[in-house]
């Protein structure tokens, strides 16, 4: 019954079907901005949920307020979402919810696609500018519904200082305060980390597979590379061709390492190679030999094909 | 993160994804048997290539294979491991004839074209006999005399040279029709001048020199090139400068300048210079046990002390 009860809350209090519609892209939910928040000076607090699981998204989370209702927050008994149990985070987001007159949220789920791809494009996209562009454009969105933001809480990803100075740059005229276990310190982002982790929960329990999976087996574990239920059922699903369902975050060394024993090689061009391999593979002379005494004879002999051609990369085949 | 991944060999294709002309693939007239591929001599290089008879081996297509590395098809429901795009493509059947043509004239008599194209190594050249473009295009390299119905031939390098700066001409305008950059300057086919190009006519003729001696023999192309009245550019290679050849001699090479003189190790190998007291009072102590300095930075130092 309990169980029961509990997803008749969270469909009704966080509704994340924006995201299910489709989770392979990075979706932004959020609540409704308290009046008061637009008239008063506000604080905010950053933080995340799902940064290092091998499956689902990552969560990045604001939760903002009246500076006068620090106070109220206080009176939440909102804590730190790690030391929490799950159903005890459910209720104090519930709680978050029903002070809408006051409190105010918002969330970025960056899918593990998005991770994916951002990851192991041409110019590399780190998770820590990835973390730091999904914070920022948070506190833009706050910025731009008209919350009268004063003060920022952060809970850091990666050296503190400067990302104080990142955002203290990107914010002037907002008091950015960034350390470490913020979530512990500073209730603010205590409610964020809340809002983010139970995010983070509905959308792993709940992930619509976008490919052809049939019964799936939803037995993941926790997500986190060490749990041998996770890795067990990343072997059961890993594709020899394709790889894994974009529930898999792609770039993690967890899914690469069994993709490169388990799965077909796939081969890029960014791929870093041997200098000599690459050039015997294309076909190319080694610099050596321009140093022999006697050119290699493919050199000397056969007349270059004709540039309409290998500028088209067209060749004369003999066999097919 | 990436590991070297090894390449597994090569296998062989039951498939492979074409672009052919509608009249290469027609299989109506059923007597005549299927098109079909055949690997016969390349005439400009002399090693075998790939071609297709149409039906019937009344048309003859040359086969190019578009092939970047890194590239692979999603066909249906399968992957298939080689990602190149074959183009088949109309050939006049005159080229490939034509080093036959050209090697029986060494005889000096007329003969039978029959008796001409014959190769141990491709047999399938026979066929290009069927091909009626190639079979009514004779005359073009060749003196022709008819005796009782039978048609004799003889290669006439006048004829040829004729032909081969007619085909030059029509690919010079083919060029200019589809805007296809022959400046020297211009390295990539996807670089789109956004003024219309000044390429001067010679740049045209080149490059459609270029194109047509694709299909002929080395000589033939540089006696193409004298005929088109195009002077021949020394290929960069040939322009190079000489390497600088160092003089051999029975003496060990020496470096101009000693660096390494100034190494520790030749430090030591100098007489002692004279030490003030404070350092004679140093040398005196016990270093029994002690290990040198540089030992600290080095794992391979031996130990001269112990």
């Amino acid at each position: 019954m309990r169980v029961n009860q509990r997803n008749v809350f969270s469909t009704h209090y966080m509704d994340l079907s924006d995201f299910e519609a489709d989770n392979s892209v990075s979706c932004r939910l959020s609540s409704s901005i308290p009046d008061v928040c637009k008239t008063e000076d506000c604080c905010l607090g950053i933080d995340e949920a799902g940064r290092g699981p091998v499956l689902g998204p990552m969560v990045y989370g604001i939760c903002f307020c009246p500076v006068s209702k620090k106070e109220d927050l206080k009176n939440l008994k909102v804590a730190d979402s790690k030391t929490l149990t799950e159903a005890e985070r459910e209720n104090l987001f519930l709680k978050l919810d029903e002070a809408k007159t006051f409190i105010g949220w918002a969330l970025q789920i960056l899918s593990p696609n998005t991770i994916s791809t951002s990851m192991l494009q041409r110019a590399k996209y780190n998770l820590n500018a990835l973390s730091h562009d999904a914070a920022i454009g948070l506190v833009q969105y706050a910025l731009d519904c008209g919350v009268q933001l004063k003060e920022v809480f952060v809970d850091t990803v990666g050296p503190a200082e400067k990302y104080q100075e990142k955002l203290s740059q990107r914010f002037p005229g907002v008091e950015v305060t960034v350390r470490p276990k913020a979530d512990s310190l500073f209730p603010i982002v205590s409610a964020a980390s809340i809002c983010a982790k139970v995010a983070r929960d509905h959308a792993v329990k709940s992930w619509k597979f976008a490919e052809d999976l049939g019964d799936v087996d939803t037995d993941y574990g926790s997500g986190y590379p060490n749990d041998p239920k996770t890795k067990s059922w990343l072997l059961k699903y890993l594709d020899p061709v394709f790889g894994y369902p974009q529930f898999v975050r792609f770039s993690w060394s967890t899914a690469q390492t069994l993709m490169d024993s388990k799965a077909v090689a796939v081969h890029w061009d960014d791929d870093e190679e041997d200098g000599e391999k690459a050039a015997a593979r294309q076909n190319n002379t080694s610099m050596l030999s321009y140093f022999s005494r006697s050119k290699p004879s493919e050199l000397t002999h056969t007349r270059d094909t004709h540039r309409f051609f290998t500028e088209r990369k067209l060749q004369s085949i003999n066999t097919l | 993160m990436t590991t070297k991944k090894k390449r597994s060999p090569h296998t062989d294709n039951d498939s492979w994804v074409v672009i052919a002309p509608d009249s290469a693939l027609d299989t109506g007239r059923s007597k005549e048997g299927d098109p079909s591929f055949i690997k016969l001599k390349n005439p400009a290089t002399g090693s075998s290539s790939l071609y297709l008879f149409g039906s019937g081996d009344v048309s003859l297509y040359e086969v190019k294979a578009f092939s970047e590395d890194f590239r692979s098809w999603f066909i249906g429901q399968t992957v298939q491991r080689d990602g190149r795009l074959l183009y088949v493509t109309p050939i006049d059947p005159l080229f490939l004839l034509l080093p036959y043509i050209f090697s029986a004239a060494t005889e000096g008599k007329f003969q039978q074209v029959e008796q001409m194209v014959m190769d141990e190594d491709y047999p399938g050249c026979t066929r290009l006999l069927h091909c009626t473009q190639g079979m009514n295009s004779l005359h073009h390299v060749a003196d022709e005399k008819e005796v009782g119905g039978l048609k004799f031939h003889r290669y006439n390098q006048e004829k040829t040279l004729e032909w081969l700066k007619k085909k030059v001409h029509r690919t010079v305008s083919t060029l200019k029709k589809s805007n296809i950059s022959v400046g020297g300057g211009v390295k990539s086919s996807m670089f789109i001048r956004v003024k219309q190009e000044d390429a001067k006519e010679e740049d045209y003729l080149r490059y459609a020199h270029g194109l047509i001696s694709e299909y002929i023999n080395e000589d033939l192309s540089k006696d193409l090139l004298k005929h088109l009245q195009l002077p021949e550019i020394s290929s960069p290679k040939e322009t190079e400068p000489p390497s600088k050849k160092r003089k051999l001699s029975d003496k060990p090479v020496e470096a101009g300048e000693d660096y390494t003189k100034f190494n520790s190790a030749d430090f030591a190998r100098k007489p002692p210079k004279k030490m003030t007291a404070a350092q004679k009072s140093l040398a005196k102590v016990d270093k029994t046990g002690m290990k040198s300095m540089s030992s600290f930075f080095s794992p391979k130092v031996k130990q001269e002390k112990n």
